[in-house]
């Protein structure tokens, strides 16, 4: 009995950073491009999607290497975005109230992307299951923990690590910053604020791809995942505070591990849906985002 | 001298027409409303069953048209199905309707169908409301959800008589029906169910639910995630343990089957129609080759029944039965056999089919097809259980 007990708390453990980390990083996407640009990216969800089944395409489908896949998922989505920014985005660019058209123009791309993957994804399969690139476990006894979850957790993490990093350390990710804080102050200094919008949106989408693939290795997609995936993710970035990473990476593990636990004591239903619950209980705390500034 | 001749030819071409008009109409085909999921959620179901449905219409058509499937997009939506069926009963005329492939789709058909009283013939669709007491109009080539779950408990009581189950299922409407089918008949046949485990439908990881699986030990699982959660659940439940001979899928369609993974081989489903199956007919593996062809993977009991509706209905024709009531009394009187399979096809008052399954077992997985072994084949009448009751 107590194996099986152990096995239920590291299951809670593995399922809370795995779930928790990949919520982080797409998250972290939405919320660095809302809080430079005032982007409520409402399609980030069929970013993600387009993402997994692109890698699923190339990877499973079509049998690429993962070395050949892996960029050419991140050059088609990078052309996409860079051509929606300089086409679309870059005209709103002026305009101080410009959220709400925002949110209107990226709610239509999200409706033309999910009728594309209908339209093509959706006429091959209902469900799309990447083939893993490494078979086989990890045992931490008494959890078996599959390779594929393992190396999206650590990639997850890395995607984290190295974004807080960006943002620190580099100087760009210092303008960006300062961008985030104070678009008037960072111009006066000389910060090129419309050349790091553009930045952002792409950086942004890059790490929503990431999110994307890092998802359909540990997991599997369908053509819903998109929207489920939206609506997790705006919970956390409001909940962390727009632009700020670190707060994507706490409240995402906070929503990861709140399904986990609650999954325990409770049933699926309930556990799928306690983050929302755990999103009340911080902005009933700090109604403005845990880690805004 | 044209003024005095034209009535006389007016009368003479209307003689004409009136001499012609029952000749002509005997060579109409019969009008089809096909009525399916061609965007939206549901796409590769109303796709995938159009496929089957187009080789049967090609097929039969081959030597003067009979049938006209005249396809009409419900992007997945009961609201928008309520709508194209009323614009195939009054502008396109159809003879009967046909074509849904998902329970809320086809409960709007339904609801519409009774009203109007055209007649309809669903391919794919196991709710079991859909021929509930006092159905007129509606019949369907698939048995009802509340019997898979029945089949279910009967094959794992063949397997182990005392056996204890877990139920682990995402919570939708058919799921519903199979797990009322399988609490009714666990309770009568003195199997255990130890856990019992229902996903919302935005599920995507069951980590922790599996490993509490594992804990109650049972002897069997009876997995049935919707969608991309069946993969993660499959392949979770072996990861912490789980054997594949443990697993079992009330239900398997092709596409399903192909996303379990190796690890999966020699777990268990039910379905309706396998390309494996040793009792396919000539026609029923012209079909598997003729789909494979077109498609690149074996049709599932998804194409089966849409090939096999067509071919239901060429029968009928070929028997005589036109117009609606003719097809809705023809269907009523139906007593033959699949054209695939040779298993039998009659329905019973309320249009609901004879019920029956066969269980299978994974053999062999590629990405592009599976072997299988029939391990068991059942067939009861769908009376045998109160699914009415159970399934409000």
């Amino acid at each position: 009995m107590l194996e099986e007990n152990l096995l239920v708390v590291f299951s809670v453990i593995t399922s809370g950073l795995l779930v928790g980390t990949i919520f982080s990083v797409v998250a972290a996407g939405l919320s660095l491009i809302h809080g430079t640009i005032l982007l409520p990216q409402a399609a980030n969800g069929q970013v993600f999607l387009g993402a997994g089944l692109l890698f699923w395409l190339f990877g499973t489908e079509w049998e690429w290497p993962l070395w050949l896949a892996v960029p050419t998922t991140f050059l088609i989505i990078g052309f996409l975005a860079f051509a929606c920014e300089a086409t679309i985005l870059k005209r709103f660019y002026p305009l101080e109230d410009r959220n709400i058209s925002y949110l209107i123009i990226t709610l239509g791309i999200a409706q033309i992307l999910s009728g594309i993957y209908t339209g093509t994804f959706g006429r091959i399969s209902d469900t799309f299951q990447v083939t893993a690139p490494v078979n086989g476990f990890a045992i931490i006894e008494p959890v078996p923990i599959a390779y594929t979850r393992l190396i999206a957790f650590v990639l997850a993490g890395s995607v984290l690590g190295g974004l807080v990093a960006f943002l620190r350390l580099h100087r760009i990710g210092r303008a960006l910053r300062a961008v985030f804080q104070n678009r008037e102050a960072a111009r006066l200094r000389g910060i090129d604020t419309l050349k790091i919008y553009r930045f952002a949106f792409l950086l942004g989408t890059a790490i929503t791809t990431a999110g994307g693939i890092l998802f359909a290795l540990a997991f599997a997609l369908d053509l819903t995942v998109g929207w489920t995936i939206s609506l997790i993710t705006f919970s956390i970035m409001i909940v962390g505070g727009p632009g700020s990473v670190v707060g994507a990476l706490v409240v995402g593990l906070v929503f990861g591990f709140t399904q986990a636990i609650v999954s325990v004591f409770a049933d699926p239903t309930v556990a799928t849906f306690a983050y929302l619950l755990a999103m009340l209980a911080m902005l009933f705390i700090r109604p403005s985002g845990l880690f805004a500034k | 001298m044209l003024g005095r001749f034209l009535p006389k030819l007016s009368v003479l071409v209307c003689a004409m027409a009136a001499m012609a008009g029952p000749a002509l109409a005997a060579d109409q085909p019969l009008k089809v409303g096909w009525n399916s999921e061609l965007s939206g959620v549901w796409t590769f179901f109303g796709n995938a069953c159009l496929d089957g449905a187009r080789l049967a219409e090609t097929e039969v058509n081959a030597k003067g048209k009979k049938i006209d499937l005249i396809v009409q997009d419900n992007q997945s939506n009961p609201a928008q199905a309520a709508a194209v069926a009323r614009s195939l009963d009054t502008q396109e005329k159809v003879d009967l309707l046909s074509g849904p492939t998902n329970a809320d789709v086809s409960l709007a058909v339904y609801g519409y169908a009774e009203d109007a009283k055209l007649p309809v013939l669903m391919p794919v669709a196991a709710f079991p409301q859909l021929t509930k007491p006092g159905t007129k109009q509606v019949f369907r080539m698939e048995p009802d959800a509340v019997g898979w779950g029945y089949a279910a408990v009967k094959f794992i009581k063949t397997m182990k008589s005392d056996a204890k189950i877990g139920v682990m299922m995402s919570d939708f409407a058919v799921n519903r029906a199979i797990l009322a089918g399988l609490k009714y008949q666990a309770e009568r046949d003195g199997i255990a169910i130890v856990a019992e485990m229902l996903f919302p439908q935005s599920a995507s990881d069951a980590t922790v639910q599996t490993a509490q699986m594992k804990a109650k030990k049972p002897d069997f699982v009876i997995l049935a995630g919707g969608g991309a959660f069946d993969a993660t659940l499959t392949r979770q439940m072996l990861d912490v343990g789980f054997k594949p001979e443990q697993l079992y899928h009330p239900y398997g369609s092709t596409k399903q089957i192909m996303t379990w993974g190796e690890r999966s081989i020699g777990s268990y489903f039910g379905t309706f129609f396998d390309h494996n199956l040793p009792n396919l007919t000539e026609q029923g593996k012209a079909f598997v080759e003729n789909f494979r062809k077109v498609k690149n993977y074996p049709p599932g009991y998804t194409e089966n029944y849409c090939y096999s509706t067509v071919y239901l209905l060429n029968e009928l024709v070929d028997k005589g039965a036109k117009g609606r009531d003719g097809i809705r009394a023809a269907l009523r009187e139906v007593n033959t056999k699949e054209v695939t399979t040779g298993v039998p096809i009659r329905f019973d008052q309320n249009g609901a089919r004879i019920e029956y399954m066969y269980l299978m077992q994974l053999k062999s997985l590629s990405k592009d097809d599976f072997k299988t072994e029939k391990v068991n084949y059942m067939e009861w009448s769908p009376e045998v259980l109160p699914v009415y009751d159970l399934v409000r």
